[in-house]
């Protein structure tokens, strides 16, 4: 009987570790991104979503990774190929969760950067996509706090190049704030909550 | 029995979790370790990226026969499947990915222009953004290196040949009238407004063998797949007003836009050196719908115009000039399918046709033609591997003309024509490596009109030198059919033909791109006639020939000073040819040795405006004197014109847009017409053929009105 409840508890435990494998391999992976080691860190969440298969979130956080490190370097062929392999990882991550506000996010963050790194060849043909996913993000989660801010700084940095105001988009910044200390506790490990740091750097054009 | 358990407990876990580990090597072929390759059984989490050295090594509890793959950006995955337990040591070589960037492309004789091209030199904003171009990209294709500058013609003259020797296709198929109805020496333009198109591809030459009947060069336009968003777009100009819609739902989307230009109020300012009786007018429909299905897109495309105007013509023979009223009526409709059959199967099938109707009176003769066109294709392409692609496909070319003329002296008369024919193409890619690319294909026409089937080959080579260069060559034969001007009278001929040899060395760094293409191109059985233009009564033959050969130059840069953006583009061309009247080989008109485009555009962020000028050059331009013994050995006097545009951008949705062409007022001369007889002192007088005014001004107003608030029409001027 002893032997039984041991052996029992024993596969109890291998399979916890197993379910658990998922948890560790993602805090792993941002371990990595975290110790400046970002490619080490997008293998890690590409083996995952592969041998997940149907989890959209390692595949958002490989593409998330790429996209954030395209704003730290120069090389124009990294660039794009960085954000080619980002939109890759976004397509997978959309096969799995169609009508997902947080990849629209991500995918509208991925267009910006291609702004961002060459206006002049972009910035016409992906500022009306950035917009297009922010809009359509809205309105599938409209009280998603990333989609709020990051649609706001957009909208300041715009308002900049025409020269009108940013201030104008200060109240959006406010809502963010609040959806983010709204933001229901998802019960879905590693779901994107990120977004709440970047407040305080946004709000330097409200003052 | 503590004891026991203990051991049981400890074997267990020992067995469950006994591990294997994989270490090895990645390298490139080059020998390189490549550094960050993630290496993973596939379906576990089991993996590790490669370090500097290349050097890699996981644990793993699985056990059993497992795939190893080993992933890296622009190298190809590779896959091994084996017992775990010979996994380790492994020494494995990366092949190149031959898609990725940086490989060696595939582009003597193109220009590309598109966002996401490899070989691309200008985006689709720049062409229209281009001053002088007035929104018709033709205009803007007009300042890249292998055109002549035929600025009383408005087409595209390539490399030596005439305007009829260049063919326009919209998503693969043809489209048979691609230029509005004009009069003798009065500029046209592109029928289609730019805003549809996001790819341009413009082949100078040695074009693929998906294309045929035509002698020098092809322009491949391809639609809009997916618009952004919803929007309503306005123009308000001083030639004309203009509306678009774009809708979308769902899996759909469609755009309509109509146009409608009225030259009478701007012609009433400003003085023009034609006579118009009724000024150019002409009315534009165009529509676009798009489907998406799980595999494949559908795209529609409807294109009706209407033009109309009337002249009095100017005519060294006729003092009291040549009365021209010109109807005319154009339908196009091009439906075309794109998709995946699965496997790396791709099929592209597609139809269009044209429907052409003039209604024309020259002086007292009444003339009015139609012309059907059709063109069906179908195209396959098989991806065995990244670095072997076939494609073949079927094509058939329907086109059914009659004319009818008649005159109060000479009566009426008739002719038509049926010119049929079928063709059938292949062509394969083949990528040896990453730095050198084969595409070579064969291309046979059967002709049911003249009688003639005819076999050409084609062949373009690439190899990319440093990181940065590549040298590219491309071969081929092409035949063209003979001009509805010549079919009219004669179908007992054979095509013309023509053969290109190219050479293309190609720069690309960071925003700079030097381009210079060698190329000659020979032609042979070209259509002589022994009248001055083709006539009922002409004795037509296929003696003529000639050759072309120069070089093309292209420069570009946008990095160097902030905010300026340029290209300058040369053409050297020596060409002779023996065709229609001419007695013997000679240089035709529209022919200048020395082309040059300087392009320049200039953000200036404090106005929110874009400056853009062009100046076009152009060395003297042959013309035949008959005072003179010899034929065409007199040349006009170079040609100037620097054009100027201004968009300012009020806000984000709205632009004042303001052009002129020529600024300073260059007194250009394309050509002279000589009397047909001798006056009384016994020399042929001339009257000098020049641009209809020396300046065009265009004032607009253009504005978008969508949801979002960040379209605009800068991609429409």
């Amino acid at each position: 009987m002893k032997t039984i409840l041991i052996l029992l508890t024993f596969f109890t435990f291998t399979t916890i570790t197993s379910q658990n494998s998922y948890e560790k391999g993602m805090s792993k992976a941002f371990e990595l991104w975290g110790s400046q080691k970002p490619d080490e860190a997008i293998n890690l969440f590409e083996r995952i979503a592969k041998a997940e298969k149907e989890n959209w979130i390692p595949y958002y956080y490989a593409a998330q990774v790429h996209i954030i490190t395209t704003f730290g370097i120069k090389d124009a062929e990294e660039i794009e190929s960085r954000l080619k392999k980002g939109q890759d990882f976004l397509n997978e991550a959309r096969t799995f969760s169609k009508d997902n506000a947080e990849i629209l996010i991500m995918e509208a963050m991925l267009n910006t950067a291609y702004v961002a790194y060459n206006p002049s060849v972009y910035g016409m043909t992906h500022s009306a996509k950035v917009e297009e996913l922010y809009q359509r993000a809205k309105k599938l989660d409209p009280e998603n706090p990333r989609a709020t801010l990051n649609h706001a700084e957009w909208k300041m940095g715009s308002a900049k190049f025409w020269g009108k105001d940013p201030k104008a988009f200060c109240p959006e910044v406010e809502k963010a704030i609040l959806y983010f200390e709204k933001e229901a506790n998802n019960n879905i490990p590693f779901y994107p909550k990120w977004g709440m740091d970047q407040v305080t750097r946004i709000q330097q054009n409200c003052k | 029995m503590r004891r026991t358990l203990t051991l049981a407990f400890t074997l267990f876990t020992l067995l469950s979790n006994a591990q294997t580990t994989i270490t090895g090597n990645v390298i490139d072929p080059s020998g390189t370790p490549i550094q960050g390759a993630n290496i993973y059984l596939d379906g576990t989490y089991d993996g590790a990226s490669s370090d500097e050295n290349g050097s890699f090594s996981f644990a793993t509890t699985e056990t059993g026969i497992q795939t190893l793959i080993i992933s890296f950006l622009s190298f190809e995955t590779f896959y091994l499947t084996t017992e775990l337990t010979k996994m380790s040591p492994l020494a494995i070589t990366l092949k190149e990915d031959v898609n990725s960037l940086g490989s060696v492309i595939l582009n003597a004789g193109t220009f590309a222009a598109g966002d996401n091209s490899k070989a691309s030199v200008l985006t689709p904003l720049d062409i229209v953004t281009t001053a002088g171009s007035n929104g018709d990209y033709i205009a803007a294709l007009q300042t890249l290196s292998g055109t002549s500058n035929v600025a009383e013609d408005g087409r595209l003259f390539v490399r030596g040949g005439d305007a009829n020797e260049t063919n326009v296709y919209i998503d693969g198929l043809r489209v048979f009238q691609p230029f509005s109805a004009t009069a003798n020496n009065i500029p046209t333009r592109g029928r289609f407004s730019s805003f549809l198109f996001e790819g341009t591809n413009f082949s100078t030459g040695g074009y693929s063998a998906e294309y045929g009947d035509a002698l020098s060069s092809v322009l491949l336009l391809n639609t809009i797949d997916e618009p952004d968003q919803e929007k309503t777009d306005l123009q308000f100009i001083n030639v004309g007003l203009g509306l678009g819609n774009t809708q979308k739902w769902k899996k759909n989307s469609l755009s309509v836009n109509a146009f409608y230009v009225n030259l009478k109020p701007y012609q009433d300012i400003i003085e023009q050196r034609v006579d118009w009786i009724k000024p150019f007018e002409s009315l534009t429909g165009e529509a676009v719908y798009r489907h998406h299905f799980k595999s494949g897109t559908l795209k529609v495309y409807g294109g009706l115009t209407y033009t109309d105007f009337k002249l009095i013509q100017e005519d060294i023979n006729t003092p009291e000039g040549i009365n021209l009223n010109l109807k005319n009526r154009n339908l196009y409709l091009n439906t075309s399918y794109k998709g995946s059959l699965g496997n790396d199967w791709t099929i592209t099938a597609g139809t269009s046709f044209a429907n052409d109707h003039n209604d024309i009176l020259f002086v007292t003769t009444d003339v009015t033609n139609n012309e059907n066109s059709f063109h069906g294709k179908l195209k396959l392409r098989k991806r065995f591997s990244n670095r072997f692609k076939l494609n073949f496909g079927a094509e058939q070319f329907l086109t059914s003309f009659s004319e009818e003329t008649e005159n109060p002296d000479f009566g009426a008369f008739q002719t038509s024509y049926d010119n049929n024919s079928t063709a059938l193409y292949t062509e394969a890619n083949i990528f040896f490596s990453k730095k050198l690319a084969l595409q070579t294909g064969i291309r046979g026409v059967h002709n049911t009109l003249l009688k003639y089937t005819k076999i050409s080959p084609r062949a373009s080579l690439a190899y990319k030198t440093t990181s940065k260069s590549q040298v590219s060559l491309a071969y081929g034969d092409f035949y063209q059919a003979p001009q509805q001007e010549v079919l009219k009278y004669n179908f007992d001929l054979e095509p013309e033909k023509s053969s290109h040899y190219i050479l293309n060395y190609l720069y690309q760094n960071n925003g700079r791109t030097f381009r210079a293409e060698g190329y000659y191109k020979s032609y042979d059985g070209l259509i002589k006639y022994d009248t001055n233009s083709p006539m009922f009564n002409s004795v037509f033959n296929n003696n003529g020939d000639g050759y072309a050969t120069g070089i093309d130059i292209f420069w570009r840069d946008n990095k160097s000073i902030k905010d300026l953006d340029y290209w300058v583009s040369y053409s050297y061309l020596d060409t002779k040819r023996d065709y229609r009247n001419y007695p013997d080989r000679a240089t035709p008109n529209f022919a200048a040795k020395h082309n040059l485009s300087l392009v320049t555009k200039y953000w200036i962020g404090d106005w929110k405006s874009l400056l853009s000028t062009t100046y076009n050059f152009g060395s003297g331009r042959p013309y035949n004197n008959p005072n003179e013994t010899l034929f065409q050995n007199q040349k006009t006097r170079t040609f100037n014109t620097l054009n100027f545009s201004w968009a300012y951008l009020i806000s984000q949705q709205k632009i004042l847009y303001f052009s002129v062409s020529n600024a300073l007022g260059f007194d250009n001369v394309f050509n002279y017409q000589y009397a047909n007889t001798p006056d009384s002192n016994g020399t042929f007088s001339r009257r000098a053929i020049r641009p209809t005014a020396d300046r065009f001004f265009i004032l607009g107003f253009f504005w978008t009105i969508s949801d979002n608030k960040t379209d605009n029409q800068l991609d429409n001027l």
